[in-house]
């Protein structure tokens, strides 16, 4: 047991200190913005006081980032005894963690561009119990080598727990044995981007747009740019059009060059029942999860994917914070020819049944599926009909579009019981597959309402562990009897 | 036809309900009141009156008389030894079926009202779900959380 005591690379400090910075930099610059730019380091100015504050105020802030920068990486400590990480830092306050390597739940490397210059990577150690999408642990900057001691020790303590009659052997420095590791998928450029060109990536580069923008009203001249506009619009609204288009456009660009840059070099391999991912052309990132923590599949195809035969899949796994944040969605295959997938998923996963042979919805359910949006679309289509007289008839055609997609989403609607295997399937636009594994199923729930009732129909909805909370899929308005044949499957 | 979950949640509990009701009613009375004060002050429209009105009786009627009376002959309960089956809903009836190893940790809580009556409420958690039986009997409700907590032992799979 090596009691060696590892310390981050000095790096660190200057990444945390930036990461401290980079928070403040939008309550500045909205400080700033707001202010007008009446700033002025002339004594006589009236906004002398208010530049010499703000700008202390500031500076004071910077040094303190820095010195926590500074403290943090001089202080910080890792080493692995008794087949737990542990972890110590804190000036005044010491703070020790002790992580049992059998509760790690996935090992996430990630490289920014501050790690790439100096072979470095941080290293973030998830348990089940993370909280508010926190690692357990990060190692802001240490080298490739010492991570790669990590999992080196984690394999070692697992292999003393395994098989203790041979301790010496393990005990062994076993010198980075080369494990072949079979890559199970890599995305090529043309999936790429496709991937990047069909994700629904425009609506968030749009509201970063609107966010900014509103950012900056106070400094817009409404008025003026009113003016302007009303002029514009003279000119015609095919140069209205032409903008708007023009703007989508740009929007559209700019999310597929993110799409691009974060999934970039997309690669999933398998090693020992882990799964390895790693991705990324500016900040390289890499995540390990074990394959008997993944809680379920999901396989999304969207309309328009769905007609290329494309499709993602994404695995549920429980606690940690995945890729961004919250939630533990990690997307195994971002796209993937159905066919491909099955046959990988297959491989991955012997035990379940790929080629599900749904029940579906019975028919006289099918009015359920459109019935419901009536309750707000007649007000919509009442309002828009009356105030805008003669285009506002237009929203009638909601109405056939609405049944249209109830028929449609009926027809998706389905489950399959196999064994130990609970297969749902439905959609709202696009078409969801969850496949779940008994043991994995938290809790299953079968609704009716009144009108369900006399048609004797039953909606679904079973949860597994997803990340903090859960994910539920759910089957609207299934037969009855097989509502209530999915329960008694559920009983013991 | 699946049969129902076999045990009722405690006829006081209809009465806690309907105390809630009476409660609920109450706090609305009192903005009624303000606003037809506002109404008589500054000259509003006199129908605002007989909206108030309107919503103070419907809230008495739902709150206190229907709503609870429904919602408890709905609430229904059974914990057997190898799972807990819960069925409740107002206007959409729901069961969900919990399996003992999915069980995390069982709470009862219990407010000045339901202390009031010896009731309490008992907190079912998995990983992922919370389902709560409200107004069961205290001493039910403890030997309830003794018993759960007794057969959801050891889990086999980590969450």
């Amino acid at each position: 047991m090596s009691n060696e005591i590892y310390r981050l690379h000095p790096v660190s400090a200057i990444i945390t200190t930036v990461k401290a910075l980079k928070s403040m930099i939008l309550p500045v610059a909205i400080i700033i913005i707001s202010n007008g730019f009446n700033f002025s380091f002339n004594f006589h100015s009236e906004h002398f006081f208010e530049t010499v504050l703000l700008f202390g105020v500031w500076g004071g802030a910077a040094v303190l980032a820095l010195v926590g920068g500074i403290v943090k990486w001089r202080t910080f400590v890792y080493w692995f005894e008794d087949g737990e990480l542990r972890v110590k830092y804190g000036l005044f306050v010491k703070k020790k963690r002790y992580i049992p390597f059998e509760r790690i739940q996935s090992l996430n490397y990630n490289e920014g561009i501050f790690h790439r210059l100096f072979g470095l990577v941080k290293v973030q150690v998830e348990t089940a119990g993370s909280k508010g999408g926190k690692p357990e642990v990060e190692l802001t900057a240490i080298r490739k080598v010492a991570a790669d001691v990590i999992e080196l020790e984690m394999r070692q303590a697992k292999n003393r727990i395994e098989q203790q009659i041979d301790v010496e052997q393990t005990l062994e420095p076993t010198p980075m044995e080369e494990v072949i590791v079979p890559t199970i998928y890599h995305m090529s450029i043309r999936d790429l981007l496709v991937l990047a060109t069909t994700s629904g990536g425009i609506g968030v580069v749009l509201s970063g747009i609107v966010a900014v923008v509103s950012q900056f009203s106070d400094i817009i001249p409404y008025e003026a740019v009113f003016h302007e506009l009303s002029d514009f619009v003279k000119v015609g609204a095919f140069l209205i059009a032409l903008t708007v288009m023009l703007i989508l456009l740009v929007a559209w660009f700019v999310s597929v060059i993110i799409t691009l840059v974060n999934y970039y070099d997309y690669t999933v391999r398998i090693e020992d029942e882990k799964l390895i991912i790693t991705k990324g052309l500016l900040e390289k990132k890499r995540i390990t999860l074990p394959l008997n923590r993944i809680q379920a599949i999901r396989i999304v195809e969207n309309p328009l994917r769905q007609l290329t035969g494309f499709a993602t899949v994404v695995v549920e796994s429980a606690g940690g914070n995945g890729e961004k944040g919250g939630d533990k969605k990690i997307a195994l295959f971002p796209l993937i020819k159905k066919h491909d997938c099955l046959q990988t998923l297959a491989e991955l996963f012997p035990d379940m049944n790929w080629h599900p042979e749904y029940t579906r919805s019975p028919k006289r359910a099918r009015p359920f599926f459109y019935r419901i949006d009536f309750i707000w679309l007649v007000p919509i289509i009442g309002a828009s009909s009356y105030f805008l007289y003669p285009y506002g008839l237009l929203s009638l055609l909601l109405i056939p579009l609405t049944i249209l997609l109830g028929i449609w989403q009926h027809k998706t609607a389905g489950y399959m019981i196999d064994g130990k295997q609970f297969t749902m399937q439905y959609r709202l636009f696009s078409r969801i597959t969850i496949y779940m594994e008994k043991k994995r199923i938290q809790s299953v729930e079968c609704t009716q309402s009144y009108f369900q009732k006399r048609k004797k129909v039953m909606s679904v909805k079973a949860t597994v562990m997803s990340g903090m909370t859960g994910m539920t899929g759910n089957v609207p308005s299934l037969e009855q009897r097989d509502a209530e044949t999915i329960l008694s499957w559920y009983e013991y | 036809m699946r049969a129902e979950p076999i045990h009722q949640i405690s006829r006081k509990g209809l009465t806690v309900w309907r105390l809630y009701g009476v409660i609920q009613t109450v706090l609305l009375v009192i903005v009624a009141a303000f606003v037809c004060y506002g109404t008589y002050y500054f000259e509003w429209p006199p129908f605002i009156y007989s909206i108030a009105g309107v919503v103070v009786l419907l809230s008495a009627i739902l709150s206190v008389y229907l709503f609870p009376k429904i919602r408890w002959e709905r609430w229904r309960y059974e914990v057997r030894e190898h799972e807990i089956e819960v069925q409740h809903g107002l206007f959409v009836v729901k069961r969900t079926l919990i399996p003992m190893v999915r069980v995390q940790h069982v709470d009862t809580t219990q407010g000045p009202i339901l202390k009031r009556y010896n009731l309490g409420n008992i907190s079912i958690s998995t990983a992922a779900t919370v389902h709560t039986i409200p107004a069961l009997i205290m001493d039910e409700a403890d030997g309830l959380r003794a018993r759960i907590s007794e057969l959801a032992r050891v889990a086999e799979d980590d969450v």
